[in-house]
């Protein structure tokens, strides 16, 4: 309850206050379309992809038993990024092209991971992080070839997006956003017994009837969509999916079926209230989003790491 | 103010400029290449340079297209990827593009001078540079008054002041001549609002890039060439010269006439202007983005398009 109300405080504020001053009792026809075209829709996609991301998180975190599980970790965000980036290339003019291929990439960054993970041995926890983490560099290196090619102005808008920006948003934007963000949250959320018997170790989950396999794919698809639409619609948001779960398991402890829900909501806070700053710090100019978030998060996540 | 600035330049004459032969950089010969002079570039820095300069290097697209105005074009040995302009500009050696240029390709060529276009690209290769003997001038207008004084100072280290010269009265001439017709002289008084409303100032946006919303600010030399033109820019108190704009400030600007940067990304208005003046009584024009993005000699072109495109009413030919 404590969380929805400091959602709902945060939305109040964010679209009370922009770059812009709006009479609120007494709205013109411009300053209603400031509202409910531009700040209105941003503040809503700001609360899908804070969701989205923090949900994403929460699963992967205790489906691998690993604290610093995250999309970028797994190369899921790198996956999503290089899809948008292709999508920018090629299909510059085909409306929903960024979504689909954010996800297409987010899903195939999963899957190969997936694949690499399985060994003949079984899939071990250790061999997930290493193929997440050779996917991601080795996207990043692809990111890193395309941008050095693309021309000028492409490459522009590309590396702001890269770091998080919001300013893109639209109603359908976001509709998207928070269709895949509900889907999403609620597939984690299902599984949420089946991760809690996980983190006590696989083979007890597997005795206790959990179908181990099963859970893992259906995260990992959960992921790939939450993720893939939170990357084409905001860009690299950082530090959501990281320090939101573990700030969500301090309060109340490690029980994903309240862990997940928790971190959604939290998440949407955060990234809200970043977005406000990112949105009214040096109006009318903007900054972007993902450097708010990393600013905050990555102080807060240090702090988590020495106080355990 | 623009009107000011119009005279001071137009009415200049230089006579230093009108002994100096362009024939004084061939008769020295070889032998002579140690004997020396020095120049001081736009940041005050004193450079040392042969007398007699014949290979010379260009990291800014501007500053090309400002070496082949002035009829020193066969001098230049090396220039960037951004380099598109004039045409015989493509056909130059590249040593990579403004940014990320290669030492190596620049030393193996052997300039006497290369031009940069910023401070900041200074540090990266100026040591390196002095090492091989290779002086490095930085060069950057921020206006139309200093593209002009730049182009006579080029010629100054080239030898070409002759055509130089011919280029700046030119661009003199036609400033003069937008002027008069968009009513930036006869001024009785001087003041900025008598000035707004005898040219009937339009307020302008111009459009960098449409997605993320990217406009002009403060620090941007468009400013003063949009008042020049007739018109005011309404990011002009922004900071920074390229901000990123929040979509709610552009939509309360509600500006007369949109000017396009065109590029592949942004080849209309931002959906914010849906509802502006200038998008209904469709007042939205394209403009090269490289002749408003580079103070170099096409900066003229760039003052005439805008005016064109602010006052049609008062250019019938």
């Amino acid at each position: 309850m404590f969380l929805i109300a400091v959602l709902a405080a945060a939305v109040a504020l964010a679209s009370i206050f922009g770059s812009e001053r709006l009479s609120f009792f007494d709205l013109s026809d411009q300053q209603r379309s400031i509202l409910f075209d531009i700040r209105l829709p941003r503040v809503f996609l700001a609360a899908c992809v804070g969701a989205s991301l923090a949900a994403a998180g929460a699963g992967l975190q205790a489906l691998l038993r690993n604290p610093l599980a995250e999309p970028y970790l797994l190369g899921v965000s790198n996956g999503a990024a290089l899809g948008t980036m292709l999508a920018f290339v090629l299909f510059e003019n085909l409306e929903y092209s960024r979504p689909v291929m954010a996800f297409a990439g987010a899903a195939a960054a999963t899957f190969v991971v997936y694949q690499m993970a399985k060994g003949r041995a079984g899939m071990t926890v250790e061999r997930l992080v290493l193929s997440g983490v050779i996917v991601t560099t080795f996207l990043s290196s692809v990111i890193v070839l395309f941008t050095s090619i693309l021309d000028a102005a492409k490459l522009r808008s590309f590396t702001f997006w890269l770091l998080g920006d919001l300013s893109q948003a639209t109603k359908n934007g976001a509709i998207l956003c928070l269709i895949a963000a509900v889907i999403g949250t609620v597939v984690l959320a299902s599984q949420a017994r089946g991760l809690n018997l996980m983190m006590i170790g696989e083979r007890d989950a597997l005795d206790f009837g959990v179908e181990v396999s099963r859970v893992r794919l259906l995260v990992f698809g959960a992921g790939a969509l939450l993720v893939g639409a939170s990357v084409a619609a905001s860009g690299s948001v950082g530090y959501v999916g990281l320090v939101v779960p573990h700030l969500v398991r301090m309060a109340t402890g490690s029980d994903n079926r309240s862990v997940i829900p928790f971190s959604a909501i939290a998440g949407a806070a955060f990234v809200v209230l970043a977005d406000l700053v990112a949105r009214t710090a040096i109006a009318p100019r903007e900054l972007p989003v993902g450097a708010i978030t990393a600013l905050i998060g990555a102080p807060v996540f240090i702090f988590l790491l020495r106080r355990n | 103010m623009a009107a000011f600035i119009l005279l001071s330049t137009t009415a200049c004459s230089r006579p230093a400029a009108e002994n100096a032969d362009s024939s004084a950089a061939t008769q020295l010969s070889p032998s002579d290449a140690v004997s020396t002079r020095t120049v001081t570039d736009d940041i005050g820095r004193q450079i040392t340079i042969p007398a007699s300069v014949r290979r010379v290097i260009s990291l800014a697209p501007s500053v090309t297209e400002s070496i082949f105005a002035i009829g020193a074009g066969d001098r230049l040995v090396g220039d960037t990827t951004y380099c598109n302009y004039p045409e015989e500009a493509k056909a130059v050696a590249k040593v990579g593009d403004t940014l990320n240029p290669n030492i190596e390709t620049i030393v193996a060529l052997k300039p006497d001078v290369v031009f940069v276009s910023g401070a900041s690209q200074l540090e990266t290769f100026t040591n390196t540079l002095d090492r091989n003997r290779i002086a490095v001038y930085v060069i950057n207008p921020e206006s139309l008054d200093e593209v002009v004084e730049s182009l006579d100072r080029l010629a100054e280290i080239l030898g070409t002041e002759n055509a130089a010269k011919t280029l700046s009265d030119k661009i003199g001439r036609k400033r003069v001549e937008i002027g008069e017709k968009v009513g930036t002289y006869l001024a009785e008084d001087p003041s900025e609002e008598a000035y707004e409303k005898r040219v009937g100032v339009r307020r302008v946006f111009v459009q960098i890039s449409r997605e993320p919303l990217f406009t002009i600010g403060k620090n941007s030399f468009l400013n003063q060439l949009i008042y020049e033109a007739g018109g005011k820019s309404v990011t002009a108190d922004v900071d920074s010269a390229f901000p990123k704009l929040s979509k709610e400030t552009a939509l309360a600007l509600d500006p007369d006439v949109i000017i396009l940067s065109d590029s592949p990304d942004n080849q209309g208005p931002s959906e914010v202007f849906v509802n502006s003046s200038a998008v209904k009584n469709k007042r939205v024009y394209k403009i090269n983005a490289d002749i408003i993005s580079r103070p170099g000699p096409r900066l003229i072109d760039a003052l005439e398009q805008i005016a064109k495109d602010l006052h049609p009413e008062k250019f019938h030919d």
